[in-house]
């Protein structure tokens, strides 16, 4: 077995620019390849990331039917008993309780129809960016109760600015008519209009006094460390609750289930990438057939004698199979290396793409995108292009076989 | 030449009497209306609403005058005392004495049930609309306890603003209307009212108890208990409005 | 004469010149094909948008779009129908319309919308609500309280043709307004929620329902053509705004209206010529080898002409030639490729309906349609062939630097 791999070693070393110029192709698909998919994952998950902060976290716990149809009466009655459970549950990063119910907000000049959302300060702090999207005034303290963030369009709409007040309206969970004052603490812009022009956060005691909510909220909005600890801890927390029959009524939807448009954006997104990379490797495949070709026609004569002398058509064919495996591992491992290295750079220092801030604004992502490195980025494309090559090197094999031994001897 | 006279005359009383009961319902549902309504009325009654998993009560004193004009503030319980809606012409005004301000209802808060109760916003804003939208017919009459009761079909006139398909009521012969149905296009039944428990109040008779119940989940209703109801012959206009609204004398 | 000696040259060894010319023609062909999927998805998503009300220009009150409500609104539309009459060459359409949001309520659903008041014959020509009726009929301006709605609409709201939708909303006195409306039509959009949200009446009705007189809360403007740069329209708008000569009255083109739009498209454009690039490393690296081996197997032929008396200069010159062709067979071969598969999609389009949530969530066309863009295929070219020639300069460079020593030597 080694002694076909030590000849084939040393012959594709015979022709060394045109080994190297094999080896560089494959490198550089690969490395394309690596870093293009490390980059486009990355861009995926960032976007994820980003639109789970805004606001809907990367999984929640609700009342079932919370999500199709938000009533205020669908409320979670016990959310202690729940913070128990997360609290034992891994690879939850931070929670946090949230209330909401639509009211008429009317400022001195006008009037208009907003979800008011109760908010725990300290926690949606760990959980959403929303503080950091303030862009006048403050972010609301532990005990503020009556005190709001308003959007930037609708202050605008509503004429109203920092300290100004503000009427709320709603009818809350027992029917009963619930009515406040608040005075604006600070104005957020989120770049995502729709939020901006909708939504008032008020201190989440004040709100479950205001609308008869008792000590029940509607939803706990949980972040997991990664992305990829979804699935897992929407598991255990539904373990957790199939066994306490009190909680029975709860449903913990995943940022899919409550945002399906993002997924099946991103996942056309990944095919229509993958299309491309196909592509991609094809070309290159064809670039360098003409290697695999040249080593097989140009030494006719040496395999004829080798035939000659009895070596099996087998071992010949084992032997060119390793010269291409050779080669393209060689590629492969280079353009993988290089590639991590390059997307690692990338990684920490991240890459701006000028002209699209507006757009990423409005999404909420930051100016500077990142790569992220892993094990399906690092791996799947080469892996690829290691497939494609090795059959693109079969067929010259193939014509080797069908050499005859005289034939080939004197062809030279 | 007789039987000329015969047709013309049997022909008179055929179409007038189709138009007879056309006029005769109309006739009908405006004195029940405005015997519902007096010429002004003071009442208290309980309201409670009963769902599934809750029920709420409260206390609320009703002043109304005419066929348009209402004001309700809530007593009990102390939590929503002095809450209150005023309803005049075609506007609503809600007073809330905690933010205390009156806020004009808009649009959206129409279809809303009032205080969360079975009875929408709308209900309350258009309280006349049974008289001013709708072509009344008698479809037939029925005795009940040695009274006759009026059955009519109630169709809105094609451009009429109202979400009804159609609405059938149950009239007594004394002008006592002892339940209103609504139903949606399709004429499928959506909530129904209906009057009971007939005594004398002031002068006249009229139903102390009444209840909205929603036909297709039968534990979902609103009950209004009138504890007292006085119908008198005028209010001061100046109780409807909105300074009123705002301080009701409680 | 070097023409005809390279062409012969590169044709002495067919199979590897084939090989070769397979991995360009690939590559042209997959950076036409592409870039036609992609223009074809960026003219569909701004024809979407532009049908969907937003159409090429539209003039509002200047507050209006922040703010969209009836005191928002343009009162002198004699003035406005001057300046459009005016400025607006052949072919421009316009419409004009009220558009408010408004509560709409049958017996069993109640739910906010955005109803607009068109001028139906008109309004058919410039936006899509004329030809996307599916099932009754569309608006005709005599109409009295009769109203259009969308398909999602419909069952959201449980209701159907022939059933009365009641509409509610503030006129300018600020009172409250309802008005019963029939369903006489429904129509289909590219998103449900579009079907969702609007509601259309005649403008008269809307007129009259808010108590407007004459305002109207926006006209829409389209424009014959299409220009996915924005620079014909901004132009128009501009010499609108001129013509109007009102500071309350805003013009404002689709790219204006629709800024995200605007971003996404010059983002892809960018990301288009990157592939292309990358593309052509790839095919690179091909064409270097291929002419490196090409080059070895006739050194003695080269060293024989240097012999001669060639100069290097002729046989650097003869080496680039033969790419020349090589390079130029195959962006040919691409391109007519890259036609042909276009032109074998264009008529039918790609059906990305299957991606339902995804198409709402990102504005993208439930239909693709190629479109084949003369600068893309300008540029696929020109980077071909200019870095092709460039990268056959090494072997050419070694073609020349054969002694007729070496090559006598080689055999």
């Amino acid at each position: 077995m080694s002694i076909e791999l030590k000849m084939a070693w040393r012959n594709i070393w015979r022709n060394p620019r045109r080994t190297l110029l094999t080896i560089a192709a494959i490198a550089f698909a690969s490395m394309i390849l690596v870093f293009m998919l490390s980059f486009q994952l990355g861009c995926y998950e960032t976007m994820i990331n980003t639109s789970v902060k805004i606001s809907t976290g990367h999984l929640q716990v609700q009342a079932k039917g919370y999500l199709d149809d938000k009533k205020i009466r669908l409320v979670i009655k016990d959310p202690d008993q729940v913070a128990k459970v997360l609290d034992t549950v891994k690879g939850i990063d931070a929670y946090t309780f949230r209330a909401s119910g639509f009211s008429l907000v009317s400022s001195n000049k006008r009037t208009y129809g907003v979800v008011v959302i109760g908010i725990d300060p300290i926690k949606e702090a760990r959980v959403s960016t929303i503080k950091s999207l303030i862009r006048k005034g403050n972010y609301l303290k532990k005990d503020d109760e009556y005190t709001a963030l308003i959007g930037e369009h609708l202050s605008n709409n509503l004429k109203v600015d920092i300290n100004d007040e503000l009427i709320i309206l709603g009818q809350g969970r027992d029917g009963s008519i619930a009515a406040a004052v608040l005075t604006i603490k600070g104005i957020f812009d989120s770049g995502i209009d729709e939020f901006d022009r909708n939504v008032i956060m008020m201190g989440l005691k004040g709100f479950q006094e205001t609308f008869s909510m008792g000590k029940s909220v509607h939803e706990t909005i949980i972040t997991a460390d990664s992305l990829g600890d979804v699935a897992r801890v929407k598991q255990e927390i539904k373990a957790c609750f199939a066994n306490a029959r009190e909680d029975g009524y709860l449903a913990v939807p995943d940022w899919m289930e409550i945002m399906p448009g993002l997924l099946q954006g991103i996942q056309m997104d990944l095919v229509s990438g993958i299309i491309m990379y196909i592509i991609l490797i094809i070309v290159v495949a064809f670039s360098i057939f003409n290697t695999f070709l040249m080593a097989v026609f140009e030494r006719t004569r040496e395999f004829g004698v080798m035939m000659a002398i009895g070596t099996s058509p087998l071992r010949m064919t084992k032997l060119v199979m390793f010269e291409s495996i050779c080669m393209t591992t060689v590629g492969i491992v280079l353009g993988i290396i290089v590639g991590s290295l390059v997307t690692l750079y990338f990684q920490n220092k991240g890459i701006y793409i000028a002209g699209t801030e507006d757009i990423l604004k409005q999404y909420g992502i930051p100016d500077r995108l990142y790569p992220r490195l892993s094990l399906i980025s690092a791996s799947a494309g080469p892996l690829i292009v290691f497939m494609i090559t090795f059959v693109s090197s079969v067929f010259p094999v193939l014509k080797l076989r069908k050499l005859k031994p005289v034939e080939a001897m004197t062809k030279g | 030449m007789r039987r000329t006279m015969l047709i013309v005359v049997i022909l008179f009383f055929a179409v007038s009497s189709q138009v007879l009961a056309q006029m005769n319902a109309e006739t009908i549902v405006k004195n029940a209306f405005d015997y519902w309504r007096g010429e002004a009325s003071v009442s208290t009654s309980i309201m409670t609403i009963h769902r599934s998993d809750w029920e709420r009560s409260m206390t609320i004193k009703t002043w109304t005058r005419g066929e348009s004009d209402s004001l309700f503030v809530i007593t009990k319980p102390a939590k929503d005392r002095g809450n209150g809606t005023l309803k005049t012409g075609n506007g609503m005004w809600m007073y809330n004495p905690k933010v205390n301000r009156v806020i004009k209802l808009p649009p959206s808060m129409m279809s809303q049930g009032w205080q969360g109760s079975d009875f929408s916003n709308n209900d309350l804003a258009k309280s006349d609309s049974l008289i001013k939208d709708y072509v009344h017919t008698l479809e037939g009459t029925k005795a009940d306890q040695g009274k006759n009761i009026y059955l009519i079909k109630s169709m809105p006139k094609p451009d009429a603003p109202v979400i009804w398909g159609m609405i059938k009521l149950s009239i007594r012969e004394d002008n006592i209307l002892l339940s209103e149905a609504f139903f949606d296009e399709d004429f499928k039944a959506v909530k129904i009212m209906t009057a009971w428990d007939i005594r004398k109040t002031s002068d006249k008779l009229f139903p102390m108890k009444w209840k909205m119940q929603k036909s297709d989940a039968i534990d979902e209703y609103t009950q209004f208990v009138y504890e007292k109801i006085d119908f008198i012959k005028s209010l001061r206009k100046t109780i409807f409005t909105r300074a009123n609204l705002k301080n009701s004398g409680l | 004469m070097y023409a005809v000696l390279a062409w012969r040259n590169i044709w002495r060894n067919p199979r590897r010149t084939i090989v070769i010319l397979l991995a360009v023609i690939i590559g042209v062909w997959s950076m036409i094909f592409l870039g036609a999927l992609m223009r074809g998805m960026e003219t569909e998503m701004v024809r979407n948008s532009i049908s969907t009300l937003t159409g090429s220009i539209q003039i509002h009150h200047k507050g209006y779009r922040n703010d969209p409500v009836v005191e928002n609104s343009m009162e002198d539309t004699d003035k406005l129908d001057k300046a459009l009459n005016t400025t607006l060459g052949q072919g421009a359409l316009w419409a004009k319309r009220v558009r408010v949001n408004a509560i709409a309520s049958n017996a069993r659903h109640s739910g906010g919308v955005t109803l607009v008041g068109i001028e139906p014959e008109k309004e058919a020509y410039i936006s899509f609500v004329g030809k996307a009726m599916i099932s009754g009929r569309y608006l005709t301006s005599e109409d009295k309280n009769k109203i259009v709605v969308g398909r999602a609409f419909l069952k959201k709201f449980n209701t159907k043709i022939g059933n009365k939708l009641i509409l509610m909303s503030q006129d300018t006195q600020k009172e409250i307004v309802s008005r019963a409306f029939r369903i006489v039509g429904i129509f289909s959009a590219e998103s449900e929620s579009v079907e969702k949200q609007f509601v259309f009446v005649p403008l008269s009705q809307a007129m009259g329902m808010l108590k407007m007189r004459k305002s109207i809360s926006e006209v829409s403007i389209l424009l014959p053509e299409l220009d996915i740069s924005g620079k014909e329209e901004a132009l128009a708008a501009k010499r609108l705004t001129a013509a109007i000569a009102d500071d309350t009255y805003r013009v404002e083109t689709w790219q204006q209206l629709l800024p995200m739009m605007k971003a996404y498209l010059e983002m892809s454009g960018f990301f288009l010529y990157i592939w292309y690039f990358v593309v052509f490393v790839a095919m690179g690296f091909g064409i270097v080898n291929t002419t490196l081996m090409a080059i070895f197997e006739r050194m003695r032929e080269f060293g024989l002409m240097k012999a001669l008396g060639m100069r290097p200069f002729q046989i650097i010159k003869g080496v680039v030639t033969e790419t020349f062709f090589l390079l130029v067979l195959g962006i040919l071969t691409g391109n007519i490729l890259g036609f042909l598969s276009v032109a074998a999609i264009a008529k039918n389009g790609i059906d990305l309906s299957v991606l339902a949530a995804g198409v709402e969530m990102w504005g993208i066309p439930r239909k693709l349609y190629p479109e084949i863009w003369v600068q893309d295929i300008a540029v696929a070219g020109l980077v071909v062939l200019i870095l092709g020639l460039l990268v056959s300069l090494y072997p050419a460079f070694k073609a020349a630097r054969f002694t007729p020593i070496q090559a006598m030597r080689k055999y």
